[in-house]
């Protein structure tokens, strides 16, 4: 049942990322339940919803097959490191400061990862107002996700 | 070394690695497409299940604000005109596109677009017809204010389609008028860039550019957009650099055709 629940959830945020902008930036929705997974169960099944993740989204985008994966990944990863409490306690000012700090470097991430492997897909500039567009829109989720352990 | 950190080093390196043979290769065949699919039949029912609640939903919450059975009828009738006035530019929209379609020989299909793609870096769109319909990769997408892009990938029902303005977006083109040549490609923003023209060529702004057919790509003679800016300050290296606007804005494309 749980496994059906992430099923799900990945999937909406898929399906609202594909039909949401705003200023003409689509969010990075899929980072949230990855992010999500880390904090919740740990580093492990943080990173494996990462691969998952970033493998859907690389095999969709007809590019490159990897940027996602890595920096998904990664944020999988790492947000169970940094906030599930063996570092930082805890608090909704981290949440927002943690999800707006590992969106705005997985974008970052892909846009590097794409330029370096690939082809660089639009001016830095460019690259850069969206990273902090998406960083300030899935700041918001840092308050509803949150640990277990959270107070 | 603990097993978690082990873990995430064996993905960064396999990541790593898949992505250098990539770049060596070439590109992976798109391995997501089922995901995709049920993920684009979704975006359908959710855009005809939107269209058909809107309308309901906007005539409740104009009766909900008029309080005189006058006021309500009066918000009826705007309303209905709306309807009308969306209708009429429908209508519109569509007799552009029926009427580019008859004067296409090489007409495949005309479809709609239900979302963006997935992807935050790369400019694409889904449409709501695919192999079915007789829709192929590297087919040309087009409206009927001009080229529009091309398809990068076809499934049954469904198909994505590349703007012009994204990076890997390139095309053949000429100068309508003096027909001088050059390669069109794609910026990452919503001007695109018209490479190749020597110094001695004299282009200006304004001038139209359309698809010379050269590439074996597009067809010839697709409007494509106007010259924006020139600099022929030497900023370019050996050629100009030109900026071109293209007729089709993509955050406003709702129909579009596909001609091969």
């Amino acid at each position: 049942m749980s496994y059906l629940l992430w099923a799900v959830a990945i999937f909406a945020a898929f399906f609202f990322q594909e039909r949401v902008t705003l200023l003409g930036v689509i969010p990075n929705l899929t980072l949230l339940p990855v992010y999500y997974a880390g904090i919740r169960y740990g580093e492990s099944r943080g990173l494996l919803a990462g691969v998952l993740t970033g493998y859907l989204q690389d095999s969709m985008s007809h590019t490159l097959l990897g940027p996602n994966i890595l920096s998904k990944a990664m944020t999988g990863f790492f947000s169970a490191l940094f906030v599930s409490g063996r570092y930082f306690r805890w608090t909704v000012l981290l949440g927002i400061c943690a999800v707006s700090a590992m969106t705005f470097a997985e974008s970052m991430l892909v846009f590097f990862l794409r330029t370096i492997f690939d082809k660089m897909p639009m001016q830095f500039s460019e690259a850069l107002f969206i990273s902090v567009m998406q960083a300030l829109i899935n700041g918001a989720g840092g308050v509803l996700l949150r640990p277990e352990n959270a107070d | 070394m603990s097993g978690k950190k082990a873990l995430l080093i064996i993905v960064v390196v396999a990541s790593l690695i898949l992505m250098t043979y990539q770049s060596k290769k070439g590109h992976f065949f798109s391995t997501g497409t089922g995901f995709s699919a049920i993920l684009d039949t979704v975006h359908r029912a959710a855009t005809i299940l939107s269209g058909s609640l809107s309308r309901p939903y906007r005539m409740l919450v104009l009766r909900e604000e008029e309080n005189t059975a006058l006021k309500k009828r009066l918000s009826e009738l705007a309303m209905e005109r709306d309807g009308y006035l969306d209708a009429v530019n429908e209508n519109k929209r569509l007799r552009e596109l029926l009427k580019f379609r008859e004067n296409s020989r090489n007409f495949v299909a005309a479809a709609r677009v239900i979302a963006r793609g997935a992807g935050h870096w790369e400019h694409t769109l889904k449409l709501d017809k695919g192999r079915d319909d007789g829709i192929e990769k590297d087919m040309t997408v087009v409206t009927p204010r001009g080229l529009a892009g091309k398809i990068i990938s076809a499934s049954g029902s469904f198909s994505t389609m590349l703007w012009i303005s994204d990076i890997k977006f390139s095309a053949a083109v000429r100068i309508k008028d003096s027909r001088k040549e050059g390669v069109l490609s794609g910026s990452g923003s919503r001007v695109c860039t018209l490479k190749y023209v020597p110094y001695e060529e004299e282009i200006k702004t304004g001038d139209v550019v359309v698809t010379s057919g050269l590439d074996s790509l597009f067809p010839a003679g697709i409007q494509v957009g106007y010259v924006s800016r020139v600099d022929n300050k030497g900023l370019g290296g050996n050629f100009q650099l030109i900026e071109v606007t293209p007729y089709q804005d993509p955050y406003k494309m709702e129909e579009v055709i596909i001609v091969r």
